[in-house]
């Protein structure tokens, strides 16, 4: 079991909740210490190698504000909290890879941004919200390195934090299940697979199960 | 990391009192549009926006590889290279580039939203899920050295209901020697993905192993016979 498809599901309710106090804040989702976390950082030993194919987190709709209702509309809109101040329902997340110290996703201007919207790679994807993003080329990890994935919600009346419907910025309230997940799914390369891997890299080949089991089977060969 | 996947997202959102920010905020509030007139989503004074003016450095390359916006207030999302647009008329005039409604965002949403006459929030949003009939392809390369802007115009004003409307754009940013081989390969006239920038340099350190064991076998063979040049 040398390569290994692995998914993260990070939701904000679980362990100590996200509270309206967080919004705007870049929290980690393994160590950041709001919703499910890890034991310590995610990082790649010596041996293993780490390929990022997909990150996600729950979506948002841009509709606009309404003189006709209050502040906090008390019914959602496709499922997601509506905020008739912002205009916007759902919590206006998005998510960033951070490789040692080094944000991935930049703004033309070359300087980090918030990451990627969840508007543009939803989190469940449904008919209601699908992607228009896709992680292509995917995210290397080399062995050593240190990564995360930091989440930034902006719209916390989006978000229906507890029982606190019409209550905006309500720092005591917590965030419900499903309101606010990320999710990220990557391909652990380990031991022989992972020295597979680096040399693919050397070559300039994309690494991918396909790629590391075609240098295998050229080994083979070679030896035969 | 010199091959990155990027994306900007526009909103017509900014604190009280501005009409632009550099960073979002949580107390954001939709802005005004205009109806016809174009938005740049970089540094247009409408909603986030960054620094300066997007450009590619010497060492850098963009390709381009989708543009979406709301198809809400009939917005249209153009592509201009310096001082050129790429999207045309028929008769090569000027036109607002491609429509909300065949490229939207986010995909999945609704073609309207209704501000008036409703009695839940959830009546706002129509009941459709527009899917995308664009796809940007061939890609558009910004080379460097270029200036780009990702114009935004919305055909109908915002209503005295202020909307939110959105746009995006999807591009990958080769940067030093992947710029070099992008450089290169449009030159040899080849699409310019993350593939075939692989493909590039699998080809060069496949000629300099070849050319390393010519030499060798060159240098093996004058010494069989006797002795170097």
């Amino acid at each position: 079991m040398s390569m290994r498809s692995q998914v993260y599901e990070w939701d904000a309710s679980r362990g100590t909740p996200a509270t309206a106090s967080n919004a705007g804040n870049r929290i980690s989702v393994f160590i950041g210490g709001i919703g499910n976390n890890i034991t310590k950082p995610a990082e790649t030993t010596a041996t293993e190698f780490v390929v990022i194919e997909d990150i996600a987190c729950s979506p948002s709709l841009p509709v606009g504000v309404n003189a006709n209702f209050a502040a906090v509309a008390t019914d959602p809109i496709r499922g997601l909290t509506f905020n008739n101040v912002g205009g916007v329902a759902g919590g206006r997340s998005y998510v960033q890879v951070r490789i040692n110290t080094t944000d991935y996703f930049l703004d033309p201007d070359n300087v980090p941004n918030d990451g990627i919207p969840g508007a543009s790679s939803p989190y469940p994807r449904t008919i209601d919200f699908q992607p228009s993003f896709n992680l292509y080329p995917d995210v290397y990890v080399l062995p050593g390195q240190v990564w995360d994935m930091l989440v930034t919600f902006y719209n916390c009346q989006g978000l229906l934090f507890g029982a606190a419907v019409g209550i905006p910025n309500n720092a005591v309230a917590t965030c419900d299940a499903g309101e606010l997940q990320a999710f990220c799914k990557y391909t652990l390369y380990d031991g022989p697979d992972a020295l597979i891997a680096n040399k693919l890299l050397e070559m300039g080949i994309s690494i991918n199960p396909g790629n590391v089991d075609w240098y295998k089977r050229s080994l083979l060969a070679s030896q035969a | 990391m010199s091959m990155r996947s990027q994306v900007y997202e526009w909103a017509n959102l900014a604190p009280a009192g501005v009409t632009s920010t550099l960073r979002r905020t949580t107390a954001d509030l939709p802005k005004a549009l205009v109806a016809n007139r174009e938005y740049d989503l970089f540094i247009g004074g409408v909603g986030n926006n960054i620094t300066k003016p997007a450009e590619t450095t010497a060492t850098q390359f963009i390709v381009i590889e989708d543009i979406a916006c709301s198809a809400t207030l009939n917005g249209a999302v153009q592509i201009r290279i310096n001082t050129t647009d790429y999207f045309q008329n028929p008769d090569v005039t000027d036109m607002v580039g491609i429509p909300g409604l065949a490229s939207p965002y986010p995909r999945g949403s609704s073609t309207t939203v209704v501000a008036a006459a409703v009695t839940t929030a959830a009546a706002q949003v129509t009941a459709e899920n527009l899917l995308k009939s664009f796809d940007l392809y061939p890609d558009v390369y910004v080379l460097p050295g270029q200036t780009f802007q990702i114009l935004y115009t919305p055909l109908a004003a915002t209503a005295a209901s202020t909307q939110v409307v959105s746009a995006f754009v999807k591009y990958t940013l080769y940067d030093g020697p992947d710029a070099l081989i992008a450089n290169k390969l449009l030159e040899l006239g080849v699409t310019i993905n993350p593939n075939n920038v692989d493909w590039y340099k699998r080809s060069l350190i496949e000629q300099q192993q070849r050319g390393a064991a010519a030499a060798s076998a060159a240098a093996a063979a004058a010494a069989a016979n006797g002795g170097g040049a």
